[in-house]
């Protein structure tokens, strides 16, 4: 009894820290390549996930459909984004960007309430309640295919910032914006093209995780913060550092929650981040856009 | 000539019009409409539109329609001073609803007794309100829905009468009303020589319970007691249920909160909770409540926007006795309430301005709701 | 181009008239909002300008201001009710007590890259949030410490006073120490610090000695303001208030002195003003947010400085 309590904490905190990572991932890109924080991050996660329980329960798309379909929209989001508020942000108005993207959350979580109240919603799916039985543990089905999902989509980035053109023009981005315009990288065209797959990402994140949690317009503010310390923590701009500390995160707090108050497991991951950052201030895997 | 005549018509017509519409009363209502309470503030806004709905569609309260202002405070006392302080220096409020966060309502507290307009509390839990009200202190503030204590009292005697009061785990949300859940809990079981099995709180707004749900599986208590509400709610009850645990539920379960499917199911089956309020009493005057609130609001209704519609019934109720809607009147007129509660009971408050309604038993029998008690807090 | 500030004589002399003028509010205007804004006012210009000190002019983004207002307010809480201390003791102990986790935070921190030390004083008022709401035994959490009374000074006028003085104390000391070597060496060290290290400035004493007053004048701010509202809760830590002090600095014009206060001035009441939609009232501030970031990007200050710019070229 004792093993598989160990394990299934130990299994928990892998799924908690891969449904950070999925949230993180997005932060990361812009984060990294821009520069930008970005406090309406949490909005967008939340976005995707109305989105996904307008076009499950008024379109009646399917579970799988709906991810696709609400990532897209993402995408295009992020288009509008970026030409509307960030094309004119350099990297030193680190200031503006702050007070821009916090008044751009303000009006998005604000007017969520306004026009879907704040009444928790769930979007059915036909996996709701399954779960699966590894040697004693329970999964959620719906969990298990975050996993994938998650998974999926790191690979995915993976392969695009190291195998292709694009993602080289990223990480020469990301090293400095200088030699980068000196070999005919254009700024502006590469740092589109993250925002739009950074905000993709957090749909794909809200489209994965409405399902799992109960949607209403204030969910955003929950992870917030954690994606800001992840994203620091992990190397601005590190992917893999981004997740590979967010998987860390979530099974340090699923630990502590396991066997002490679990009040003291929220206060234990920011105490770990602030012990990290005092020892590692560049954070754990080192700065700049790479896998 | 006939421009004389015209004149004089539309004089006397605006003089008919002004003369046929007295103007309105002012209440002022302070919520949390945004931020992580903002499910407390709405439905509790909700409640109270009802009730104003149905005393206006009535031809309003001594004639005159009444007309609720809703400020949000954010669950923060300094904004919450803010806004009320605002709201009162025009002196068209003749009363104050609400407030919900404890700690927003203490503060405002010394506000009303300096600006003497009475305030009249729906939801909030703390005892430091109904300790601090009534005689020997704030003779402005009044209470209506019952202490934690009493309602949690109700349930424990109840349990320990099917012998279930033992071994009951707590889990609840790390706010004042979660805390007041766990101190009504001790003081209830402490009488009867028991204690709480365990205790652990969550932070308001967490979406994912798995680690604590697990770590209750382990310890597994003969029952667990929920303090929880909203999408903090809806949350731990659908992992509870895809995680499989079948420990018995107790405490304040907000049962129309459930997912049928969960329901249906028949897993929660012997679940036993106290409310102040429950949809499913049944009772001619809340079928009504239940359908209007359905109607006007596309959602059912809770606890929250039950404590407010009756609370906002007991101050119309309240400045309709008054005869003047002066602001002291009504406190008069407060204090001599004797109002019937559309759960039967008869709403009137002791002498610390706090009211003693009933409080619900409820228990889930074959995947429906039914109520099994109810009791005087 | 950086406009001189005043000669200090004749600043001092500007704000004690202000002062003087302030203090005469409670005779023109019986109405509790207009004091109550008052205080909350005089309380956000003395949290702003230490912000605008760590940031404006220091280059350190800061997120660790609220928690020094908390634990001042907290500190002094505990000290009167549960040691039964006089307030005027507590006050300067607040004081202390701000000061001491400044320096913590400073002395640990401030070898850290800029967005590493953003995240640790994030981290630092989030964690002291929560143990505000689960270290029961001593600040019973969330259900806060009611009954917070300054013997005295219960009515709305005197607390008003009380504030509006102690604030315009703290911002003339702020003042001068920003005209003062202080100030030019932190201006120094947020332009260049390479070269200010090696004209023998010493950055980390002139950060920690920036954190250090900032935090000390918000725990004094802290203490007052509990006091004013009587109870004391983990609300006090809430993201909120830094919300609002970086919207004072950033739109009044970090490294501005006068940009924040009046920015401070301005945003204390514009989440008032909007009260008129009640339902989009929160909306509304964040399009007034983007909407000003879009248009001003230097802040209130920064447009003023652009301006006068303008009409030098112009004049040239």
């Amino acid at each position: 009894m004792a093993d598989t309590y160990l394990l299934q904490l130990l299994l928990n905190g892998l799924v908690i820290g891969v449904i950070y990572a999925l949230i993180a991932m997005g932060l990361s890109l812009i984060f990294g390549l821009l520069g930008i924080v970005n406090f309406a991050h949490g909005e967008f996660y939340m976005l995707g996930a109305m989105l996904s329980f307008f076009a499950v329960t008024d379109l009646h798309l399917g579970y799988w459909t709906t991810i696709l379909a609400v990532t897209l929209v993402a995408g295009c989001v992020g288009v509008f984004f970026y030409h509307l508020f960030l094309s004119s942000l350099r990297a030193a108005d680190f200031e503006r960007s702050i007070l821009l993207t916090l008044g751009i959350s303000m009006v998005l979580q604000n007017g969520g309430i306004y026009l879907w109240t704040v009444t928790p919603r769930i979007v059915p799916t036909p996996y709701s309640y399954a779960a699966v039985t590894l040697g004693g543990m329970q999964l959620p089905v719906l969990r298990l295919f975050t996993l994938g999902i998650a998974t999926a989509a790191f690979l995915a980035l993976y392969l695009l910032l190291s195998h292709t053109l694009v993602g080289k023009a990223m990480r020469g981005l990301s090293q400095s914006s200088d030699a980068a315009a000196m070999v005919g990288i254009d700024h502006r065209s590469v740092a589109r093209l993250a925002v739009i797959i950074g905000i993709a990402l957090s749909g794909l994140a809200g489209a994965t995780l409405a399902p799992v949690y109960s949607v209403q317009p204030t969910m955003g503010s929950a992870f917030v913060f954690k994606a800001f310390a992840i994203v620091i923590i992990g190397g601005l701009g590190n992917i893999a550092g981004a997740a590979i500390t967010a998987i860390m995160l979530g099974i340090l707090e699923s630990l502590i929650g396991g066997f002490f108050p679990l009040t003291l497991a929220d206060s234990a991951g920011f105490i770990a981040m602030i012990v990290v950052l005092l020892f590692k201030p560049e954070g754990l895997f080192g700065r700049g856009v790479r896998v | 000539m006939k421009s004389l005549l015209v004149a004089v018509l539309a004089a006397s017509l605006f003089a008919t019009a002004a003369m046929a519409d007295p103007p309105p009363i002012h209440i002022g209502s302070t919520l949390p409409l945004t931020g992580n309470l903002a499910f407390f503030g709405q439905h509790s806004r909700w409640g109270t539109e009802l009730a104003v709905a149905e005393a206006n569609a009535a031809g309003g309260v001594l004639g005159r329609k009444i007309v609720v202002d809703y400020q949000d405070n954010q669950c923060n006392p300094a904004v919450g001073v803010s806004s009320v302080t605002r709201m009162l220096s025009d002196k068209t409020d003749v009363a104050l609803l609400d407030g919900v966060c404890s700690s927003v309502i203490l503060a405002i507290m010394p506000v009303v007794q300096r600006a003497q307009v009475p305030l009249v509390v729906a939801n909030g839990s703390a005892t430091a309100i109904a300790d601090a009200s009534g005689v020997g202190g704030n003779i402005w503030t009044f209470k209506v829905n019952p202490s934690d204590a009493s309602l949690v009292e109700a349930l424990v005697g109840w349990l320990q009468t099917q012998g279930k009061a033992d071994g009951i785990g707590f889990l609840g949300e790390d706010t004042d009303f979660g805390r007041a859940g766990v101190q009504a809990f001790e003081q209830a079981l402490g009488k009867r020589g028991l204690k709480l099995a365990s205790v652990e709180y969550y932070q308001q707004g967490t979406a994912d319970f798995t680690t604590v749900l697990t770590k209750v599986q382990r310890a597994a208590p003969k029952s667990l007691a929920l303090y929880s509400v909203g999408a903090d709610f809806q949350n731990l009850i659908r992992q509870y249920f895809s995680m499989g645990l079948t420990i018995p539920l107790t405490g304040r379960l907000l049962t129309d909160q459930i997912p049928k499917e969960i329901l249906a199911s028949g897993r929660l089956n012997g679940a036993t909770a106290v409310q102040p309020y429950t949809a499913e009493i049944d009772l001619p005057a809340n079928h009504a409540f239940v359908t209007a609130f359905q109607k006007m609001h596309d959602a059912p209704p809770n606890l929250l926007s039950y404590e407010a519609y009756e609370t906002t019934r007991v101050l119309l109720d309240a400045i309709k006795r008054s005869g003047t809607a002066e602001p002291a009147a009504i406190r008069e007129a407060l204090t001599k309430t004797k109002l019937k509660s559309i759960l039967g009971a008869e709403i009137e408050f002791d002498n610390h301005n706090l009211a003693h309604n009933n409080a619900v038993i409820v228990m889930i029998k074959d995947g429906k709701v039914q109520v099994v008690g109810l009791s005087k807090t | 181009m950086r406009r001189r500030p005043l000669p200090l004589p004749a600043s001092a002399a500007g704000i004690a008239a202000i002062w003087l003028v302030l203090l005469c509010v409670p005779w023109l205007t019986a109405s509790e909002y207009w004091l109550d804004t008052g205080i909350a006012i005089a309380t956000f210009a003395v949290l702003s300008t230490g912000l605008n000190l760590i940031y404006g002019y220091a280059g350190l983004l800061s997120f660790a201001q609220v928690a020094f207002f908390g634990l001042g307010g907290y500190g002094a809480a505990l000290l009167v009710t549960r040691l039964g201390w006089s307030f005027w003791l507590a006050l300067p102990a607040a004081a202390i007590i701000a000061t001491w986790a400044g320096l913590l935070i400073g002395y640990s921190s401030l070898r850290l890259s800029r967005h590493a030390f953003a995240i640790v004083s994030l981290s630092f008022a989030l964690l002291c949030g929560i143990v505000a709401r689960d270290w029961v035994a001593l600040t019973r959490g969330s259900m806060g410490i009611p009954g917070l009374s300054l013997p005295g000074f219960d009515a709305p006028a005197h607390m008003y006073r009380l504030t509006v003085t102690v604030a315009v104390i703290l911002l003339l000391g702020f003042h001068v120490l920003l005209s003062s070597r202080l100030g030019r060496a932190l201006q120094a060290i947020k332009l260049n610090e390479p070269l200010a290290q090696s004209q023998g400035i010493d950055p980390l004493r002139y950060k920690l000695l920036a954190i250090s007053v900032s935090a000390a004048a918000s725990g004094v701010m802290g203490a007052l303001f509990v006091f004013h509202l009587t109870i004391v809760d983990p609300s006090v830590f809430d993201f909120y208030y830094t919300e609002t002090m970086l919207i004072m600095v950033i739109l009044g014009g970090a490294g501005s002195f006068w940009g924040v206060i009046a920015a401070s001035a301005v945003f204390s009441i514009v989440p008032d003003l909007l009260r008129f939609s009640s339902d989009l009232r929160l909306t509304l501030y964040g399009l007034v947010l983007v909407a000003a970031m879009l248009l001003f990007p230097g802040g209130f200050a920064g447009m003023l400085r652009q301006r006068s710019l303008l009409r030098w070229k112009t004049r040239l």
